[in-house]
């Protein structure tokens, strides 16, 4: 079977969000959205709620969960709507209250939350409020309404926020002939919180919003609330006081609704936002956002270490917002004035995008329009502690406008397409509120969402990609967060912890490629899984785990527990780990019939320790060995003979592990290696089994497969054709008559590799000419692999196989043949089959994942794989047919297939069936809830399937049995120069080698292959879909792949075979090949459900699919 | 008639006396064949305990073996303990045959075989334990001299392998006293020429050596430290 990773987590609802969980905004990731510049329904040339509503869908694809509208209030909009002038209605420009209801169900039935602003602080001076209070009476409650005073004298320690255009936060009212206090523009008078009845009025505002099902609030300029004389009027009790009443509010009449603080202040004091839990449930991490700015400018990690560990521990259930840019002026007033100094140089050295204490410009040209600066700081904003906000158009690198005035430059039009007004309005250009961006660079010509969504590379795609992701786990939006430090302060590294979840976020700040070695050795062991591409990377062990990332690169890891090392890597054991054998006697310590008389007592002791300790703990860690997880007691040394070549020994050892009756033999060669022989230590190294003495003298034992010089002696003894007597039997080398061809007369110079993704066997290379592979785990009786290999490289000369030159056998004294080591030819190749069709899908899915669903594919999108489909059909029915040819050798001449052979498969499928039905039945449980559907299908059609495979095949028997290769599946080619070399005709492990060698009809092999591409095909889509919607938007290409592929290999296959009358009926899902790959399906089944029941939904799928041809067929 | 009853007589003692041997006879042969029985009994039950001590080991190591096989022999050291005990049992069982006959002069000749036997024991022990040593001193200095740098450490090591073994080798013929003074005179006679032979050598190679060292303890001419104004 296939090592993949796990499938994706599932959520709640599309947007990832738990349906009613009362901390769901500590999962959410806002986009923050002008009504005004969204999307223009009325062509009036200004955004509108209709507009907003139509592109619902567009937000909920992009893979955020929550929507925060800026204000659309009724307002003379001279502060971009921040000046209320009516709070419980809509501004006529963007619609009605209908029109808004109607957003915010659609936006729910999306699953998406939508909090609205709460702007408490002020009004407009155009609300009733204002007006009644300038007319009214002095001291009478409409006038209290607001903050009044006599004199501008007052408060003197409060400071000017918009130092721009305000001096002083007093303006004169000629009206009311005293002066109103205002925190920020004049025309924004700010409410008198000290008036009961203000707060009153606000509560009955929160209510008309929440009854209406809004699911929060943004608290807007909230610190500055209430004024006290000698005071700076910023954080005052008496302003969290009136926090705490709005929260008990809510609380009391309204579920899983939640307020943000908008508090442009340090760290410590947005702590006391939260209370102890009764305030805000979230706050803007102010100070965070310019440190990724100055982190990046400084290529150095410092600024935000620093800040993070300025910021104080919230309660549970309160949750950081964050984010990289908003509607305002990207804001230093939490930076000393050399930062400030540093960023304005950095970021705005243009004067016009300077603001107040600010930067009024978007993401993408703060970052010069690199992608992967913009990348590497979404990536931060996305995983570090909190809930991200992302500001509308950055999701696709709009640019901004500086000669528009105050914040408007970054209040733009949304880009939708290349059409005029940027698909954002039909209205004449002239009559849009702003004019959208239009130069070359981020003019909505080149950048808009029409063209990044066709674009899988687009950061729009990457966005997507990003968001998907990172609802993958909780860890980023709850976990804990944890440094670490590396010597290399241009990366950023840390870790998110959410109970038994780990992500490690490692970035590299600076420009140019760097290296990093992390400290992990708390993990050790443990897989990290790369999160974009679910790459599996090298298990974290005892040394820093070294990564190296391209400029401005970061990975998000997942350290699984779970998931497999990467194929091709070799555990390396530090040699450190391993014990030491003291060797009084050399290899002879190892037998006490080889001691001295004096030393018998040693040798024993010394055995006893080998067999029981130090060889066990070697051979658990190896992938040949069967039974993972299992502890070994002991590896006895059934049979043993010390080799001598020239100066070299060797212990050529077989090892009974496990108990009697039934131990299994493993083939064990060992090599000592001392100090004084570095090379050979070093690569002995590699595949360590002890640290050695001798006395004075140190060194290594290994396996001697790393060891060159063994690897040469056994191609050399294959040569010679010797033998070796052993303790208990003998070894036999023999040639074939392809090796003087296949080896050349230089063999004993080749050099010799250790290439990876051995698994049962080991397989060392000798040049690119040979390869030896040694067989681990023995099997007494003929080899199906070596019959085959010198019936297809001596009898019917097979071009697509690799040619058999040698072979080790031990005879034992029983008789009993065993074969330990085949010398092949060298096959160049560019992996095998499986890898490559699932790459090749997994790249096909990739590329439409963020496509439109609508684009349709074009016919040949596979053309060309479906080329080298075709080929694997043709090669598949040629080794069938050279399998098939007269012979006057018994054990592979073809017979017909007789009716009782029929009847005996009908009876192993039968009997495959009931097996893994019944392992079905009481393994319920463990299959994940979302193929849980299909197990429960499959045992509702348990009748028909087992009357199906019980059901005759009269028409059969026109077919012949032959060998076949027993375990065919794209695993077993190897893919070269656009063709295919069939490999590995050991046959399925899990059969006895005499019904691997049995005839069988070649259909089995056909039916092997084509589940193996269902395998493929599901594989790629579970590995590539991070969520449910993208696996259904996916799921249906994936098929059409697997559809595709099926029909090409089945047609190529027939044409080249049908001459040879190898089969009766060829009609997938019928007769023998429908019975043959309903049976592999079961056989998968029980396999999944008995090692990794995550997987079990395959199978299941297959069986599905196979009864539904049936039924199809009836 | 005299004449007949003589023979008769004669031929009835001669039967008498052969009836009077025929049971000595079959005693006899019964010991013997008693005695080949216990002597194989005795050979196996040897080879079989040497070999679970690894004696073989042990004599293969020390050369014996080899030396053994060198001359021509088909089995090993541990094969000729046994073979050795086996023959000291059936001498045992010819001795007590041999002596139930009456056969005296056999049986002192077969009692001294058999009292040799033992020595050829103890000597064969002292040449495989000798043997071994020598082997581990010669590697020893051969070890040791080459981890000191000297120069010609392996001719060092088989000098002082071959030395233990010429004494290993006496003691041994000591034992089995065969040799006796002419063996040891023989032995000094050639320690001394080798010794002597080294003496020379080292004496004519190094007498400029020794003159020098000489010269500077015990000047011949005073040195002159006056120098003139």
């Amino acid at each position: 079977m296939k090592d993949l990773q796990p499938p994706p987590q599932e959520s709640a609802t599309p947007s990832g969000l738990a349906v009613d969980d009362p901390l769901w905004y500590k999962d959410a990731v806002i986009y923050q959205l002008n009504v005004k510049a969204f999307l223009d329904s009325n062509d009036d040339g200004i955004g509108d709620f209709a507009g907003v509503t139509s592109k619902l869908g567009y937000i909920r694809d992009l893979g955020v969960n929550t929507i925060w509208l800026m204000p659309f209030y009724p307002s003379p909009l001279k502060d971009d709507g921040y000046d209320i002038s009516e709070y419980t209605n809509i501004h006529p420009q963007f619609g009605t209250l209908d029109d808004f209801r109607d957003m915010l169900i659609e936006a729910h039935r999306l699953g998406l939350k939508v909090i609205t602003e709460l702007i408490i602080n002020h009004t407009s001076d155009q609300h009733p409020w204002f007006q009644a209070a300038r007319k009214a009476a002095p001291g009478s409650p409409e006038r209290d309404f607001y903050v009044w005073s006599d004199t501008d004298q007052k408060y003197l320690d409060t400071r000017i926020i918009f130092v721009d255009t305000e001096n002083s936060n007093w303006t004169w009212d000629p009206v009311a002939k005293a002066y109103y206090w205002h925190r920020f523009f004049s025309h924004q008078p700010d409410l008198n919180f000290d008036n009961p009845q203000v707060l009153e009025a606000v509560l009955r505002i929160m209510r008309f919003w929440l009854d209406m099902g809004v699911d929060g609030f943004r608290l807007d300029a909230i610190p500055y609330l209430v004024e006290r004389e000698g005071t700076n009027n910023e954080n005052l009790r008496e302003t969290h006081d009136v926090i705490r009443k709005l929260r008990a509010a809510i609380d009391a009449n309204y579920k899983n609704r939640f307020l943000l603080a908008e508090a442009n202040q340090w760290p410590e004091d947005v702590r006391e936002y939260f209370g102890d839990g009764d305030e805000c449930h979230m706050a803007y991490h102010f100070p965070l956002m310019p440190r990724i700015y100055m982190s990046i400018a400084q290529e150095d990690r410092y600024p935000i270490t620093e800040i993070m560990q300025q910021t104080p521990d919230i309660p549970d259930s309160c949750q950081w917002a964050i984010f990289l840019r908003n509607h305002d002026e990207l804001t230093l007033e939490m930076v000393t004035s050399k930062e400030r100094d540093y960023m304005y140089t950095t970021y705005a050295s243009d004067v016009r995008a300077r603001i107040n204490l600010g930067i009024r410009r978007r993401l993408s040209p703060l970052m010069e329009n690199d992608q992967d600066r913009i990348k590497l700081m979404n990536s931060l904003l996305l995983s570090m502690p909190g809930s991200p906000i992302l500001y509308y158009g950055d999701e696709i690198g709009m640019g901004d406008n500086v000669f528009i005035g105050d914040r408007n430059g970054v209040r733009t039009p949304m880009q939708w397409s290349p059409d005029r007004n940027a698909g954002f309005s039909r209205a004449d250009p002239q009559r849009l509120y702003l004019p959208p961006i239009m130069d070359p660079i981020y003019g909505y010509q080149a950048t808009n969402v029409e063209a990044q969504i066709r674009d899988p590379g687009s950061l729009l795609s990457w966005m997507k990609r990003m968001l998907a992701v990172r609802k993958v786990s909780q860890a980023f939006g709850r976990g804990t967060r944890r440094f670490l430090k590396p010597g290399n302060r241009k990366i950023l590294a840390y870790l998110r912890e959410y109970a038994e979840d780990t992500i490690l976020c490692v970035a590299n700040l600076s420009r140019s490629a760097q290296p990093v070695e992390l400290n992990l050795a708390p993990f050790k062991g443990r897989v990290p899984v790369e999160m974009l591409g679910r790459t599996t990377f090298p298990p974290i062990g005892e040394m820093p785990y070294l990564l190296t990332l391209c400029a401005y690169g970061f990975y998000w890891f997942r350290l699984t527990t779970d998931a497999e090392a990467p194929a091709w890597h070799e555990q390396v054991f530090s040699i450190d780990e391993r014990p030491v054998v003291v060797l009084f006697d050399g290899w002879s310590t190892l037998f006490r019939d080889r001691v001295m008389p004096w030393r018998i007592g040693m040798a024993e002791k010394t055995r006893l320790q080998f067999e029981t300790d130090t060889l066990p703990r070697f051979i658990e860690t190896q992938r040949w060995y069967a039974a993972k997880g299992v502890p070994i007691e002991r590896a006895r040394i059934s049979d043993q003979v010390i080799w001598e070549q020239g100066k070299w020994t060797w212990v050529v050892a077989l090892l009974e592990v496990g108990a009697a009756p039934e131990p299994v033999m493993y083939f064990m060669p060992l090599a000592l290696a001392w100090e004084a022989d570095e090379d050979r230590v070093h690569n002995l190294t590699t595949a360590a089994i002890a640290k050695i003495r001798q006395q004075a003298n140190v060194g290594v034992m290994g396996d001697a497969f790393a060891d060159a010089a063994f690897c040469h002696a056994v191609v050399e003894a294959m040569a010679k054709r010797r033998e070796l007597a052993t303790a208990q039997g003998k070894l036999k080398f023999r040639s074939t008559a392809a090796f003087e061809q296949l080896a050349g007369a230089d063999y004993a110079r080749l050099p010799v590799a250790r290439p990876q993704g051995s698994s049962s066997n080991t397989v060392v290379t000798l040049g690119e000419r040979l390869l030896l592979k040694g067989y681990r785990r023995l099997r007494a009786g003929a080899s199906p692999e070596l019959e085959m290999g010198l019936y297809l490289t001596e009898v019917v000369r097979f071009a697509n196989c690799a040619p058999l030159a040698g072979v080790l056998e031990y005879v034992g004294n029983d008789g009993q043949t065993r074969v330990l080591a085949m010398l092949q030819a060298y096959v160049a190749n560019q992996g095998d089959g499986w890898t490559y069709a699932l790459e090749y899908l997994r790249r096909h899915l990739e590329e439409h994942r963020t496509t439109p669903a609508s684009d349709e594919l074009p016919v040949d999108a596979h053309k060309a794989f479906l080329i080298l489909i075709r080929t694997l059909g043709q090669r598949t029915a040629q080794l069938h047919r050279a399998l098939a040819s007269a012979t006057s050798n018994a054990d592979f001449a073809a017979e017909p297939l007789a009716p009782a052979d029929i009847e005996a498969y009908r009876a192993r499928a039968l009997a495959q069936g009931r097996s893994a039905l019944g392992l079905l039945k009481t393994n319920l449980e463990q299959i994940p809830a979302a193929d849980r559907s299909k197990a429960s299908e499959v045992l509702a059609q348990q009748e028909p399937l087992l009357a199906r495979l019980a059901a005759p095949l009269a028409q059969e028997s026109q077919g012949r049995k032959i060998r076949i290769h027993g375990d065919y599946h794209l695993g077993q080619i190897l893919v070269t120069r656009n063709d295919f070399v069939i490999v590995d005709f050991e046959g399925e492990p899990g059969h006895s080698l005499e019904e691997r060698r049995a005839k069988q009809s070649p259909l089995r092999d056909v039916a092997g292959m084509l589940r193996s591409f269902s395998y493929v095909e599901h594989s790629a889509l579970r590995s590539v879909a991070h969520d449910e919607v993208e696996f259904a938007k996916l799921a249906p290409l994936a098929h059409a792949w697997a559809v595709q592929v099926r029909e090409v290999f089945l047609a190529a296959y027939d044409e080249a075979a049908r001459p040879a009358a190898l089969y009766g009926t060829f009609v997938p899902g019928q007769g023998l090949l429908g019975l043959f790959e309903l049976e592999k399906a079961l056989y998968e089944l029980h396999y999944e459900l008995s090692n990794r029941p995550t997987w079990a939904g395959i199978p299941l799928q297959g069986i599905l699919e196979s009864v539904g041809d049936v039924h199809a067929n009836h | 008639m005299q004449t007949i009853d003589i023979l008769v007589d004669t031929t009835r003692e001669f039967f008498h006396q052969v009836a009077a041997l025929l049971p000595r006879l079959a005693l006899a042969v019964a010991v013997v064949l008693v005695g080949w029985l216990v002597a194989k009994v005795v050979r196996f039950t040897i080879e079989k305990a040497l070999r679970a001590v690894n004696f073989g080991v042990l004599t293969q190591r020390a050369g014996t073996d080899h030396f053994l096989q060198s001359a021509g022999l088909q089995g090993d050291t541990t094969t000729l303990f046994g073979l050795l005990g086996y023959w000291m049992v059936l001498v045992a069982a010819l001795m007590v045959a041999f002596n139930g006959l009456g056969l005296t002069y056999v049986t002192d000749l077969l009692q001294r075989v058999e009292l040799f036997g033992p020595k050829v024991l103890v000597a064969g022990l002292v040449v495989v334990l000798g043997s071994y040593f020598a082997r581990f001193v010669g590697e020893s200095v051969e070890r040791f001299c080459s981890g000191a740098q000297l120069p010609d450490s392996d001719i060092l090591g088989k000098i002082a392998r071959y030395l233990i073994m010429a004494f290993v080798v006496m003691i041994a013929l000591s034992q089995v006293e065969i040799g006796g003074d002419i063996v040891q005179r023989t032995f000094l006679i050639i320690l001394a020429g080798v010794v002597l032979a080294l003496a020379l050598a080292f004496g004519l190679g190094g007498k400029d050596w020794a003159a020098a060292m000489l010269e500077r303890w015990w000047p011949r001419h005073k040195q002159n430290d006056q120098r003139p104004l």
